[in-house]
């Protein structure tokens, strides 16, 4: 036996007590993860951008097209290494819930710039040689049972078809992704299919592309390639807005509002929420235990034998509620990655986030457990006795 | 702490006044009392309530300080202590026997009599083996994995006097030992305590209202508002 044991039968002799408080406690970490996740995970992509890739899109609008002539114009510019187009497709899945990102791109561009998506050889090959071919991403691939050789149809919103027909795209490839930067939660085909539909009048839509992405050649800056891009279209046809692959990353979670601050209250006021908790089961717990702590002090333990016992006690209900906590975060990333989708599809928790929440817990215990734990520490054993009895 | 021999003095209380406040009145407990009591005897303390006999235990065991005199237990001034050093020494020397019987409710017998083997250097197996012993001397041996709960009022009190035993006190302070319990376990538990005194020499120091309880005694001792009223002869 020891004081550990005595803290530990302690907690539990009120077991539907210390269960609530455990259970209060799971569900406050659980969520403090989650919170902190959705932050790390968004700005997860803006971190993993590659600083060599720089996106150029309309001034005006990101919804506004640039010319495909572009794609020739800037190629051929002083320090670019690789160009690759990006054209929003905006199809629609079997029902309007199954929104999943599509893009029309330059396949052969897109495997070259984007090393971070990995694919089978073979898959790369296939995808490249099939004009209607496309790939997919696992994420999405697990979340409608594809596999390769399946057809995916989408109705196209932004573009339709005059006959009324779906789009349909032969899935050649399963991507996943090796960086936050790029989720496993999109479709990719081929440009030239949806441009090719587009000039036989076989369907109407928007022309050129959405965005640019270019990689930069070794010995150059971003900067001055931006600038020299953004120059040369100053006058039009189109003019463009070019930056950062990480900056474009952001701009999409600045369109959120602020999120950090706003889940960042959340999870403050749970944490708040989850002190006053556990403080009421501390408190209620050692009022109980007068008693017990004016015999210890009678057996001749010193004062700091309470303090120990309440510690141990808020920790050990703490600290499982907390293990649980996170057990619950890391083992629902999987579920989570799929019900958040689209909206923040490399959803994780990261080591950091649970250590963090972890340590914010024990924290909370030390304070709860404290305040009793002195105030008992403080009590002479003979007015513990007398107050107990 | 030295042993004194039988027959030398074990605990002196030397002119001790003690006064709690109460919504700021204060009650003189004990008013400049003098009390000795000898190694290996057995001292009932007497008295209506508020005599001030379990102050004297509180005083005895360093639970309590006294704001007049002084209280010395085998030679050692027990108000003269730090907190730490009365811990240790109360640890040592001075075991407790409550009427409410004062288990831990969520330890069984076995490991209530070992918790305070837990300030001792002993291994958790030399522990064990001294509750299973002091719980052998009172009779539970077979009780001992039976929480408190699961025991009779006189069962739950030898425990408790199997705890006080296991760390061979010197001193065994009993505040009403008998005072939740039917006479036959009050006549068990009293017994005991006589051949805790006989056959181990330990000092006993109980207070009670039980007049069959003082009959065990060697000496009674009687209280009023603080003071001696009686002091009966060494037995």
């Amino acid at each position: 036996m020891s004081l550990g044991f005595l803290a530990w039968r302690h907690a539990w002799s009120h077991p539907v007590r210390s269960l609530l408080t455990v259970g209060a406690v799971s569900v406050a970490v659980f969520l403090v993860c989650f919170l902190r996740s959705i932050v790390t995970s968004l700005d997860a992509a803006v971190t993993a951008s590659a600083s060599n890739r720089i996106v150029v899109g309309s001034a005006v609008s990101l919804f506004q097209s640039l010319p495909i002539a572009y794609r020739t114009t800037v190629g051929e510019m002083e320090g670019v290494e690789d160009v690759c187009s990006y054209t929003w497709f905006g199809g629609r899945y079997q029902s309007e819930s199954n929104f999943f990102a599509q893009f029309g791109t330059d396949p052969e561009h897109m495997m070259r710039m984007w090393p971070e998506v990995v694919m089978p050889a073979e898959q790369k090959r296939d995808f490249v040689d099939d004009r209607q071919g496309c790939i997919v991403g696992r994420t999405l691939a697990d979340q409608f049972g594809w596999k390769i050789g399946d057809t995916v149809p989408l109705i196209g919103t932004i573009y339709r078809r005059h006959d009324g027909a779906e789009w349909t795209f032969n899935i050649r490839g399963i991507y996943r992704s090796t960086k936050a930067n790029v989720d496993e939660v999109t479709l990719f085909f081929h440009w030239d299919y949806l441009n090719e539909v587009l000039e036989r009048g076989d369907a109407d839509g928007p022309r050129g592309t959405s965005v640019l992405m270019v990689k930069i050649a070794p010995g150059y800056t971003p900067e001055d390639v931006s600038l020299r891009i953004d120059d040369h279209y100053a006058a039009g046809p189109q003019r463009t807005r070019t930056q950062p692959e990480a900056a474009f990353q952001a701009s999409f979670i600045s369109m959120l509002g602020n999120l950090p601050v706003f889940l960042g209250s959340i999870g403050a006021a749970v944490l708040v929420a989850l002190f006053f908790g556990v403080v009421n089961t501390m408190t209620m717990a050692a009022r109980e235990r007068t008693r017990s702590m004016g015999i210890l002090g009678a057996l001749g333990f010193g004062r700091e034998a309470p303090l120990r016992l309440y510690l141990l006690e808020a920790a050990l209900l703490v600290g499982l509620g907390a293990a649980i906590g996170l057990l619950l975060a890391w083992g629902s990333q999987d579920t989570f990655r799929r019900l958040l989708g689209t909206q923040i599809p490399m959803y994780h928790v990261t080591t950091d986030t649970m250590v963090a929440s972890g340590v914010v817990a024990l924290v909370i215990a030390f304070l709860a457990g404290g305040i009793p734990a002195f105030q008992a520490a403080r009590l002479r054993a003979a007015e513990a006795l007398r107050r107990g009895a | 702490m030295p042993r004194p021999e039988r027959g030398e003095t074990m605990v002196r209380l030397d002119g001790v006044t003690k006064i709690y406040t109460k919504g700021g009145v204060e009650l003189v407990v004990l008013d400049r009392l003098d009390l000795d009591v000898k190694a290996g005897s057995f001292v009932a303390l007497m008295g209506p309530s508020g005599s001030g006999k379990s102050t004297i235990l509180n005083l005895v065991g360093g639970l309590d300080i006294p704001d007049e005199g002084s209280v010395t237990v085998g030679g050692v001034d027990v108000d003269a202590l730090s907190p730490d050093e009365l811990s240790a020494w109360r640890a040592a020397n001075v075991a407790y026997v409550f009427q409410a019987f004062n288990l831990i409710p969520v330890l069984t017998a076995e490991e209530n009599v070992e918790l305070p083997l837990l300030l001792t250097p002993l291994s958790r197996a030399q522990r064990r083996e001294q509750a299973r012993f002091a719980l052998e001397i009172v009779g539970l041996a077979d009780r001992m994995d039976h929480r408190p709960k699961q025991l009779s009022g006189g069962q739950e009190q030898r425990v408790a006097i199997a705890r006080a035993l296991a760390m061979d006190p010197e001193v065994m302070l009993c505040d009403e030992p008998t005072g939740d319990l039917d006479r036959a376990s009050a006549d068990q538990v009293l017994g005991l305590l006589r051949r805790l005194v006989d056959e181990h020499g330990k000092t006993i120091l109980m207070v009670t209202h039980d007049p069959q309880a003082g009959e065990v005694a060697d000496r009674i001792v009687k209280l009023d508002k603080g003071t001696v009223l009686v002091e009966g002869a060494e037995a």
